[in-house]
This record gives C-alpha cells, structure tokens and sequence, in this order.
C-alpha cells in the first residue's frame, strides 16, 4: 500500500477529534474555569494528551482567548528564547499559555514560567505525572476508545479485519500512538499481523 | 454555500518539472475576502510527521464575492511525485480566500514520466 492511501498515515490519526471519557466538554471548561484557568492534563506517552490541548485551544480561541503554545521535547530542561518569546512577550489577561510536556522542565524553569505566567489569563499543561498543577483532566486509552479510532479510520468493516485492539493496546502497553503506527506498518506490509507478534489467537 | 475551484487547460493533472501550468481560479464567496491567493506547494503523506514546501503564491488582487481569474505558473525542477511504502510526496495547487481559510485544491503529479514514482522496495541477498 502507498504511504498516501494508508489510513494510518499520521495527517489521518491526527485529524481524529479526541474523545472525552466520562465527561463533556462543557463539564471540563466549566472545571477549567473552577480552576483559575490553571490546571494540567495528565497522563503517560500516548493516551492523546497533545491532541486533547489542541482541541482545547481551539475551544479556547472560540471563546475570545489567545492561546500561546510551546512544545517541549525530551531533554528540555529549560525554555530557550524562542519559546520564552512565544510565551511571555506582551501577556494580557487574555492570554493563556499552553505547554505541551511539561514534565521536562527543570525546577528552575518551572518556576519561572509559574511566576511569570501570573500576567497571563491562565495556564495549561500536558504532564506525564500529576502535581505540577491541579489536575483539569487524566487521558485514559482503553480497548473500545482504540477500536472506535481504528473504526473511524477505516470503517467498521475493515477493522473487523484487523488485529485486534485489546491485543494492539497490551503490546503497546496503552500506548495507543504506537498502537496505530503498528497499524499503519501492518497496513504497509511492512509487518506481519502485530497480533501474532503477541502471541494472540 | 460557497465554493472555490482550479480547473487547469484541458483539466490536465500530470506534468513534467519546469513545465508551465495554466488555468483559471474561480470562486463564489458568501463573505468578502481579504486576499484570495493561487498557491503551489508538495506535501508529504505517511507514517511520520508532515512536511510542507510552498514553492510560490500568486495574489489575485481586489477579489470580487463571484470572481474568474486566469493563472499561470512554471513548476521547478523538483522534488518529484513519488510515493513508498512509509512516505508519500505530493504537488497541489491550492486557492485559498482570507479570512477564514476557505480553500480549494487540485491534486497534480509533477515527475519527468508525468506519472507517480513509485518506489519498490530491494532486498540485499548475502
């Protein structure tokens, strides 16, 4: 299969809304606004903490606020002046801050975007672990929310063809990113069935 | 309901690299725009993350709500149309109206056979 007819190229996966479990997206803006507008999304590698910020921030400039985003990768400890351009340069109240994988932050770098990001409307973060700010929201994968994704992708049928997605998650760990990579490899032909790989029937 | 639409001559989609492109850019717009541009850019397609070129823009100025415009381009000499099993690379041309990213687009293949590469893998025998 060519890369662009694979229903799990990455622009497919990432056009995938997130999906809200046990709550709605009013129920969250209301808790993010309980919360000052300062509040973490938790949870490990793969369970769509970045996809749920970008939805957020898109809810976030529907409402008349200015989102201002950095990612951080592994190893950044601290911001460069880049990022710290993006974040702090002019804040108003209007403003809110998104820090995708704040975990990395050394404590220093930490406290400086705590401190500085008072002149801003709010604060939200993606984190491995929870403590850093009050929790807004904790990503969960489970078998159904993996098979809903893959069903949206490639329709009901089709994915009653493919590995399993209890067997896919197990493998993975609940990681369900490397989960669909696996899918995007077994649709290539790049790998044999990943279910087999498992030792699944 | 709105609408934006490229037609090339003869609504030819394949062609060679430094070849001319021509056609027309017509749209019909329930709000006014700002700008409405012609853009030719590749894009990737595939496992990894997306890759963007845009190789030129061409403004159409002082758009009209209903409006025709002719264009021509001259495509470069690469990168060429291909796809593999792990990454794609496609050509569009796209017109896009400000504000509010109302976009139309047209898929063309631009490599020295007008067709798609299509890359096979090989295996090394020891």
């Amino acid at each position: 299969m060519r890369a662009r007819d694979n229903p799990f190229a990455a622009q497919c996966v990432q056009a995938i809304p997130y999906r809200l479990s046990g709550s709605t997206w009013e129920k969250l803006l209301d808790r993010l606004a309980a919360l000052r507008c300062r509040a973490a999304l938790v949870g490990p590698h793969g369970r769509g903490k970045t996809t749920l910020l970008e939805e957020l921030a898109r809810r976030l400039d529907e409402r008349g606020l200015r989102t201002r985003r950095i990612v951080l990768r592994e190893g950044d400890r601290r911001l460069s002046g880049a990022q710290r351009e993006t974040l702090f340069r002019s804040l108003t109240a209007r403003d809110v801050l998104l820090v995708d994988g704040a975990e990395q932050f050394g404590r220093l770098a930490w406290l400086e975007v705590r401190t500085r990001s008072r002149a801003a409307g709010g604060l939200v973060i993606t984190s491995h672990r929870p403590g850093l700010l009050p929790t807004l929201y904790e990503c969960r994968t489970t078998p159904e929310l993996l098979a809903g994704i893959v069903a949206d992708l490639v329709g009901r049928e089709e994915a009653g063809r493919l590995p399993p997605a209890e067997d896919l998650l197990v493998r993975h760990g609940g990681n369900v990113r490397d989960a669909l990579r696996d899918l995007y490899d077994f649709c290539a032909g790049i790998t044999s069935s990943p279910a087999a790989r498992t030792g699944s029937p | 309901m709105e609408r934006i639409q490229i037609e090339t001559r003869d609504g030819a989609t394949a062609f060679a690299p430094g070849e001319v492109v021509e056609g027309t850019a017509s749209w019909q717009l329930d709000k006014p725009a700002r700008t409405v541009e012609l853009r030719l850019f590749w894009y990737t397609q595939g496992k990894g993350d997306q890759d963007v070129g845009v190789v030129l823009t061409v403004p159409f100025p002082e758009p009209a709500l209903q409006d025709r415009r002719s264009f021509h381009v001259v495509l470069p000499q690469g990168p060429y149309s291909f796809s593999g099993k792990l990454i794609s690379l496609l050509w569009a041309l796209e017109v896009v109206a400000e504000p509010g990213s109302r976009a139309g687009r047209i898929e063309i293949v631009v490599s020295p056979s007008r067709r798609e590469i299509v890359l096979q893998p090989h295996f090394l025998v020891v």
